[in-house]
């Protein structure tokens, strides 16, 4: 009877170990499957190619040039060649500025159109005349609408395109 | 209601002994957590700008001139990070926040040293919720601040409570925020 329990124990032993040889090797396969499925685009570049990604995960690397005071949830990411902006449901720490990561996000698009600079408008002002901006910081929004008018003008649409990133995790590359 | 007097008090005092660092703390980190437009609540930023004659125009070798420069105004082993914003701008970043930018064609370097305010910084930082445990802390301090709000209504009886001045007082207290919203909403 012993000899049975002994037989069953070291069986079931077995098989557990092989079962989780088996388990680590698929979650390490699916691991590699995710690295080897996520794009990853430069800096530079993710204006022009941004577009066949909305929605979906990018790989990016560069420079955190900024991190966002009030809410610590929004990064400027950079490199010579570019910037992108990143939102964050997270807080970052602002320990991370000057830090070159290698950060993986959802693309978004935003589409900047007529209304869209209108309420910008509409802000812009709310917001001056309750003291919220300053002077400069209101001249340089009404800077920021028109530039938006003049490329929809300069590439006649009725709209353009502007592509940032929902953080999804990053790592600081040394 | 004399018993609901007495551990109203009890309960105020004590519990209101026990979160007098913590409201100090959050009261001026709210402070200065209120004024972000008009100042950086975690850091006091000192200018230092002058000129340069070292070249640190976009090449292979720049950072051996980049950590001349910072040898001659910090650090070199404070060294983070540098790239060029546009063809004539380098930025540097530096350990502990601070950066440094160059113009590149005219050689003006603006440094941006970064400076913790002394106990405000530490403030903002619980008051912006780190982790898992301070979450549960400051939930009991909400939760506390509920508990003084409703025991302060019993404490005292006569004309100072909640009958006489109290009751105007909280009356105030109410209808400002009530006003503000219908203004502004």
């Amino acid at each position: 009877m012993k000899k049975i329990v002994f037989i069953l124990v070291a069986m079931a032993a077995i098989i557990s170990c092989k079962n989780e040889t088996k388990k680590t090797e698929a979650v390490q396969n699916q691991d590699e499957i995710a690295v080897v499925e996520t794009p990853e685009i430069l800096i530079g570049e993710f204006d022009a190619k941004a577009g066949e990604f909305v929605n979906k995960e990018v790989k990016i690397q560069g420079i955190v040039d900024h991190v966002c005071k009030h809410s610590g949830k929004k990064l400027l990411v950079v490199t010579d060649n570019g910037k992108i902006h990143v939102t964050s449901d997270v807080r970052f720490d602002d320990k991370i500025k000057g830090n070159e990561i290698a950060l993986v996000g959802t693309v978004l698009e935003d589409k900047i159109d007529e209304s869209y600079c209108l309420k910008m408008e509409e802000d812009n002002i709310k917001s001056h005349s309750e003291g919220a901006s300053n002077k400069e910081q209101f001249e340089n929004k009404k800077n920021h609408i028109q530039q938006y008018r003049d490329a929809m003008k300069a590439e006649n649409k009725e709209y353009i395109s502007e592509y940032s990133l929902q953080y999804v995790s990053h790592t600081i590359v040394e | 209601m004399k018993k609901l007097r007495k551990w109203s008090r009890i309960l105020h005092r004590d519990i209101g002994f026990f979160f007098i660092g913590t409201t100090i703390l959050y009261g001026i980190s709210g402070i200065a957590l209120n004024h972000l437009s008009d100042w950086n609540a975690n850091y006091s930023v000192e200018i230092n700008e002058f000129n340069t004659e070292l070249n640190l125009r976009n090449n292979p070798n720049v950072k051996e001139n980049i950590l001349v420069l910072l040898d001659k105004i910090d650090n070199s082993k404070n060294y983070k990070k540098h790239y060029y914003p546009n063809s004539h701008r380098l930025k540097i970043f530096l350990k502990g926040g601070s950066s440094v930018t160059v113009n590149t064609n005219n050689g003006y370097v603006r440094a941006e040293y970064l400076k913790r305010r002394f106990l405000i910084y530490h403030a903002n930082y619980l008051h912006y919720n780190p982790n898992r445990l301070w979450t549960w802390f400051s939930d009991a301090f909400a939760g506390a601040l509920i508990l003084f709000a409703i025991t302060s209504l019993f404490m005292l009886k006569g004309k100072k409570g909640i009958k006489g001045r109290g009751g105007i007082y909280t009356l105030l207290g109410i209808v400002i925020p009530i006003l503000f919203l219908w203004y502004y909403i």
